[in-house]
């Protein structure tokens, strides 16, 4: 028997309402691993600097740290969906990279700490964005959440604002991503 | 198409394909996580599961993660022509002039 207008559209309102759900859930899927790795090089990074450790190199080998992982990330994900390695996990990276780049010599950060508060408002962004677009509202709650921590941060609790990276930012990614594991 | 689908159509199967519908080609979902998505039993949706598979729809895979056993599932092009299809009858039945009451 052929459907009705009303039956065609409530099951059409079924089918967006579960692919909105799935797209959700396949970005949280998706995003978590990453979010536990940063959390854990922040949790090192602005650790070592809150406890003035003074190794030039720390953040460098520290990105290049995270930037492997994420991309090991990336490489496993498209590795299971039997397709080989996705190009744009590889462009993606260097074309952040490149943007970093140009800003910093264009816009120079003029101290430690806005160094420290430029990764994190730029890591803001990047979740907020994704949670936009994908309806995913756990993404969007963490990017507003790192945001406000880092700004709060940096304009009023500048004396200890690397400890509360390390805890509250650092802390803050890792147990994101373990609230995106288990959406 | 005068008739829908009948496998897609039914409500829980609907929900699996359109569950399945917006992950990249080949990508596979868990077996507990579409459980989450559709929101059925264990045995409801593996014998749903099972009879899209039947109908070559989705792929099923079954392994270990480590000790555990686990089930994957995707959607196959078969499956992907298919549910475009029931979508595209149903936005045909919308697009028809209104019903008289």
């Amino acid at each position: 028997m052929p459907l009705t207008q009303q039956e065609a559209a409530q099951a059409l309102k079924d089918i967006t309402r579960t692919e909105r759900r799935s797209v959700s859930l396949q970005g949280y899927r998706m995003t978590w691993p990453h979010l536990v790795l940063w959390g854990v090089i922040w949790f090192i990074g602005y650790g070592a600097m809150a406890a003035h450790v003074a190794w030039p190199y720390l953040w460098l080998v520290l990105s290049l740290a995270g930037s492997a992982g994420s991309f090991f990330f990336g490489y496993r994900l498209s590795r299971d969906r039997a397709k080989g390695m996705d190009w744009r996990y590889a462009a993606t990276f260097f074309a952040i990279f490149l943007f970093i780049a140009a800003l910093f010599a264009v816009m120079p950060p003029q101290t430690d700490a806005q160094y420290g508060a430029f990764f994190p408002i730029l890591v803001s962004l990047y979740y907020a964005l994704i949670g936009i677009w994908t309806r995913g509202l756990r993404m969007l709650v963490l990017g507003i959440l790192l945001a406000a921590i880092t700004i709060i941060g940096f304009f009023y609790l500048r004396e200890n604002f690397e400890l509360l990276m390390a805890l509250v930012g650092g802390g803050g990614l890792i147990l994101g991503g373990l609230w995106l594991r288990s959406a | 198409m005068d008739q829908p689908d009948q496998t897609i159509h039914q409500p829980v199967r609907l929900k699996i394909m359109a569950a399945l519908k917006p992950l990249p080609d080949g990508a596979q979902i868990e077996f507990v996580k579409l459980k989450d998505l559709v929101g059925a039993t264990d045995g409801n949706l593996g014998a749903h599961v099972t009879t899209l598979e039947d109908a070559g729809y989705i792929d099923v895979e079954k392994d270990f993660a480590g000790k555990k056993p686990r089930t994957r599932v995707r959607l196959s092009r078969k499956g992907r022509r298919a549910f475009e299809d029931y979508v595209a009858y149903l936005r045909d039945i919308i697009d028809l002039p209104r019903e008289e009451p």
